[in-house]
């Protein structure tokens, strides 16, 4: 959890580096009044990889996934749940009657 | 619904509960979550939390729930002082709550004065004609009285009313199997498939009543839920694998010399029956035989 914050903070300061170097590369081409046709090389890297890196981070740090398989164990139901708006209170059980030392206070 | 990891987690909690090591507010909280009936270890456990003021104090408002689980449990094990106890705990905290006097009309129940319960509940349905739990209460109060036709005529009702009850549905259905009444259960199930379809045990069981009522047209059916089960659980469930086997032989039996081959899916009882031997063999190796015999008089293995 902790890895994956790290990771997503390091992409977001790689990607607005991208950025920052992107505007330097622009004023140096007003000054030498050449056409942009596009960033220069490094930046596309420095952009793949803090993309990469935000991506990790976004799928890690939020939690785990859940299942979407219908037989893995989260998902396979193995009992119901009892029906306790009809339970009735006559059943056998009356005829074990439990230690009834537990009082209440 | 309890799936799978949820019951480990219970079964863990309750050993740790019972063998000292605390988190007894969880392991009540989740019985309370699932609907589970564990009543003795939840009036145990409970106890114990309810008679230390200061962990009782912890709990802040879920106090009164714990009260009022502990009341049922309580009622569950005949154990009719500690409810009423609790009980009046409730009723001097909450006058006038509905919910405190349906506690007091399941005590009435549990005591088995069935007509001062049954009167409770009629005052309590004055205000409110149209309470589903009271309602319901009604229905399990003709039940525990032996009356199970009215109690169906009742739960029809009910259903009249309240068609999205799955868990009313559920009731009819097995009210309607232990009198052996298949086709109406039958049609019970199909309603409970038809709300959730995703769970298997209604397969299953929709299966299991219509292997049942038998016939050729049923038993083929019976095998297609049989499978449908398997699917769902992604064959884990040995008793729907049995059913594709014991189907297999039946619509076989039936059909003996009428029929040339026309299965769809001639490989289905015999994958049944290999997933059926891996299971034996990896968690009950000693029970190997009884199962190669079984499945030999099925002349599902050779």
């Amino acid at each position: 959890m902790a890895v994956g914050f790290a990771v997503g903070v390091l992409g977001v300061l790689i990607l607005s580096h991208a950025a920052y170097s992107t505007i330097q590369y622009r004023t140096l081409l007003k000054i030498t009044e050449e056409e942009f046709s596009g960033p220069p090389i490094n930046v596309v890297f420095e952009l793949l990889l803090g993309l990469v890196l935000c991506m990790w981070a976004a799928l890690a740090v939020p939690g785990k996934f859940q299942s979407i398989q219908l037989d893995s164990d989260e998902n396979r139901v193995v009992s119901l749940p009892s029906n306790l708006d009809f339970m009735i209170f006559n059943h056998r059980g009356k005829a074990f009657p439990l230690e009834c030392t537990l009082k209440s206070k | 619904m309890v799936s799978k990891t949820e019951e480990a987690e219970v079964n863990r909690l309750e050993s740790q509960a019972d063998n000292g090591g605390g988190g007894e507010w969880e392991y009540l909280s989740l019985v309370r979550k699932l609907k589970l009936r564990r009543p003795d270890k939840v009036l145990k456990h409970g106890l114990t939390i309810l008679n230390d003021p200061k962990k009782r104090s912890s709990l802040g408002h879920d106090e009164w729930t714990l009260y009022e689980q502990v009341a049922i449990a309580a009622m569950d094990c005949h154990c009719l002082d500690v409810a009423q106890d609790c009980i009046k705990v409730l009723q001097k905290k909450f006058p006038e709550s509905k919910r405190v006097g349906r506690l007091e009309a399941m005590l009435l129940e549990a005591k088995g004065s069935w007509a001062e319960a049954e009167k409770a509940y009629l005052s309590l349905l004055e205000d409110n004609p149209l309470d589903q739990v009271i309602l319901k209460r009604r229905v399990a109060l003709t039940k525990a009285q032996g009356d199970i036709s009215g109690a169906i005529q009742r739960l029809s009702e009910y259903l009249e009313v309240f068609m999205a009850d799955h868990e009313a549905w559920r009731e009819l259905a097995e009210i309607y199997v232990s009198l052996q009444m298949y086709k109406q259960a039958a049609f019970c199930y199909e309603e409970l498939i038809l709300s959730q379809p995703m769970i298997p045990l209604y397969h299953l069981a929709y299966a299991d009543v219509l292997y049942t009522l038998g016939g050729l047209e049923n038993l083929q059916t019976a095998k297609k839920y049989y499978a449908s089960t398997i699917d769902l659980t992604g064959g884990k469930n040995n008793r729907a694998l049995f059913g594709v086997c014991l189907c297999t032989f039946a619509v076989a039996q039936l059909t003996k010399g009428r029929y040339k081959e026309d299965k769809e899916s001639p490989e289905l009882q015999s994958l049944a029956a290999a997933a059926l031997e891996k299971d034996y063999k990896l968690r009950a190796p000693s029970k190997l035989s009884l199962l190669g015999s079984t499945l030999r008089s099925l002349k599902l293995s050779s």
